[in-house]
């Protein structure tokens, strides 16, 4: 993987004609260039969130020869040479070609984490319609690539849901360190810490689902399995292209070991099960490995903006009031691009919650912090536009005018999966509930801060100071 | 549609074009779903062959692609007759190409490429003609006229309707997949006899 100073998102000099589209989509104008000339990437202000490399419409046109050839091109993007797909001006650094290879080594036990919405986004670099939900083929696509174990980052999503729906509570309780920031998108926690350092106290301490199931793989995961951390080779498929850049960061490590030790995105996937010669659209249906595979619908809602905080409250409701919520589909949570606001009645706490969709909205809330004004007690941001569905690692659409179909499709396919599951809460996921009995004790407790839990630090220029979560 | 009159055809205004080529990704996009060319990128196996080029000189830049010519030069050319006029555009019946470049070498506008041929996902080849490759013969791929077909052969409405668009126009004639996604509207349908008459109506009020 990529030091965490490597840049991952880079535009093509050669392809590249200026047009800019890139930078009306970039949150933090890390595009630099002339109109017309070839632009460039600023790598400290890049959250590495890939809507960039959505948007880049300008492409590698077939016979020109002025042109670097399209298999060098494939080698310095690290993409595997059989990728027949366009080559776009912006693009992010590929680890297909690598994973290929250690999928190989046969001493290795290879286990994978799938984040929410690749079962709902995958089918769509098959031709299926948007939205096409396939969590079975997914599962039988990556044992046939060659993993030995198929897990789920919507268990990690279970659990950090206990572990963050707890540290809101007691902060609530306390009054200490509100408004807390959901901590689960990495782009939106590298803008924290490099454009509000001073605020990082805000942030849960949780890592993210995808580190939490790094970590219990290596540990909990490892002696089920009876195997040695060191022998397990730890992937993750993610619809972000900036978890390539989460899963370098130095302290994303459990007792000396890398958590995740390699991310591809949705669509490296894709390209890896062509490689493969594997015929997606007939694979049957198959089954996640327990424990680490068995998830909650409340896992699965992570994927779309709004959805961790809607499943925290189904948690933190129940763990506040000790009753059942009434109604499990909190509508008013949901929705597209932007911010929205809601009051929950948690007993007698009045809980005033705000999710931010897209990171270009953060900064009005950022301000309001800094000043002490902020109304809120829980703070949803997502990156991307509308949440992971909109990851810049997710299917490009060759034409613009489809995106806001393919939202709605994979948004409305995440709620479907979640609204047909059985279980529907992460307190309520027996793999949950196991997993605390057996290994982590309880929330927050001494075992979950050792692996769960993580400081940021400051990528301010101006200041070069770590600050630590409470 | 037509009626008789007068070609529409796709013009550009090079103050607004910003040469982020998303025309050229849709015309081949729309125009390749019999190639297995979906909705994601992921998807296309071919190489991307658009009917209209974006260029570019150090002042300017613009699409540029065929006007639809009353006399079609291209298609007097053509010894085969596979280029003809048919619902109100001058398209190739790329069945009947023979590659011969006639048509290219006509054309006053540069507006025609030839470029191998696709079928299925994979390369239509010659049924008798063939290459020597290394030590074998292999059957030569089809090379075929490749032009701007006012997204006559392009995905059908209803399938752009699922994906909210609403574009057309009273009299019928669809909008051009690149006029309808660009996104500076640098592209305009024009549709002579239309802009005659809101030519003659402005002259009249004045």
């Amino acid at each position: 993987m990529p030091s965490s100073i490597e840049p991952i998102i880079h535009i093509d000099q050669e392809l590249c004609t200026g047009c800019r589209r890139c930078a009306t989509v970039c949150p933090v104008d890390a595009i630099i260039g002339e109109r017309r000339s070839p632009q460039s990437v600023d790598p400290q202000r890049c959250v590495i969130c890939g809507q960039c490399v959505q948007v880049c419409s300008a492409y590698a046109a077939e016979g020109d020869s002025r042109l670097t050839r399209r298999s060098d091109k494939l080698r310095e993007r690290g993409q595997l040479s059989s990728v027949h797909e366009p080559l776009f001006a912006a693009y992010s650094t590929g680890h297909a070609s690598e994973l290929r290879e250690a999928l190989d080594d046969p001493k290795r036990f290879n286990i994978v984490q799938c984040a929410p919405v690749i079962r709902v986004s995958l089918a769509e670099e098959f031709g299926m319609p948007f939205g096409t939900l396939t969590p079975g083929k997914m599962a039988s696509a990556l044992r046939r690539v060659g993993f030995d174990r198929i897990y789920d980052t919507n268990f990690g999503a279970d659990v950090t849901i206990m572990e963050e729906g707890t540290e809101l509570i007691s902060r609530v309780m306390s009054g200490e360190a509100l408004p807390m920031f959901t901590s689960c998108c990495p782009a939106w926690v590298k803008h924290a810490e490099t454009a509000a350092p001073h605020l990082l106290h805000h942030l849960s301490s949780c890592k993210s689902p995808m580190q939490m199931v790094g970590a219990l793989a290596k540990t909990y995961g490892a002696k089920a399995e009876g195997v040695s951390p060191g022998d397990i080779f730890s992937v993750a498929v993610m619809p972000c292209t900036c978890k390539k850049f989460e899963s370098s960061r130095e302290e994303m490590t459990v007792d000396g070991y890398r958590e995740v030790d390699l991310v591809i995105t949705t669509r490296e996937l894709a390209q890896l099960i062509k490689a493969k010669g594997i015929d997606f659209n007939s694979l049957p249906d198959e089954p996640f490995d327990s424990p680490l595979g068995l998830y909650s619908g409340a896992g699965t809602i992570f994927g779309a903006t709004g959805g961790v905080m809607e499943a925290a409250i189904r948690t933190g409701y129940e763990l506040v009031t000790h009753e059942a919520l009434p109604d499990l589909q909190l509508e008013f949570i949901r929705g597209a691009e932007g911010i929205r606001t809601a009051t929950v009645q948690l007993g007698d706490l009045e809980l005033r919650v705000a999710i931010v969709a897209g990171l270009k909205y953060v900064h009005g809330i950022l301000e309001q912090v800094s000043k002490g004004e902020c109304p809120y007690h829980f703070i949803e941001v997502m990156a991307c536009p509308e949440g992971c569905v909109s990851g810049g690692g997710q299917p490009k659409l060759l034409l613009e005018r489809d995106r806001t179909a393919a939202y709605a499709a994979r948004k409305a396919s995440i709620y479907n999966h979640d609204s047909t599951l059985k279980i529907r809460k992460s307190h309520e996921n027996p793999a949950i509930i196991q997993l605390y009995k057996d290994y982590l004790g309880e929330p927050l407790g001494e075992v979950s801060h050792h692996l769960l839990h993580t400081k940021f630090n400051s990528r301010s220029p101006k200041s070069s100071g770590m600050m630590s979560s409470p | 549609m037509n009626n008789g009159q007068a070609n529409s055809f796709v013009l550009a205004d090079p103050e607004k074009c910003i040469g982020c080529k998303a025309c050229e990704v849709a015309c081949f996009a729309v125009h390749n779903r019999e190639n297995g060319v979906g909705a994601a990128a992921g998807t296309v196996s071919v190489p991307v062959i658009p009917r209209l080029y974006v260029i570019r000189t150090d002042s300017f830049m613009m699409p540029v692609q065929c006007r639809h010519c009353e006399n079609a030069p291209c298609a007097e050319a053509c010894p085969v007759s596979a280029i003809r006029q048919k619902d109100g555009a001058i398209q190739v019946d790329e069945a009947r190409c023979i590659g011969c470049k006639s048509c290219a070498i006509a054309c006053p506008f540069g507006a025609i490429s030839l470029f191998r041929a696709y079928s299925g996902g994979s390369e239509y080849k010659n049924r008798h003609l063939k290459k020597r490759q290394d030590t074998t013969l292999e059957r030569k791929t089809r090379i075929i006229a490749y032009k701007c077909d006012l997204c006559r052969g392009a995905t059908p409405p209803e399938e752009r309707e699922e994906s909210g668009d609403k574009s057309g126009d009273e009299s019928g004639e669809r909008t051009p997949w690149c006029v309808s996604v660009c996104p500076e509207e640098a592209l305009t349908l024009m549709t002579p006899v239309k802009e005659m008459n809101a030519r003659l109506a402005a002259v009249r009020r004045l």
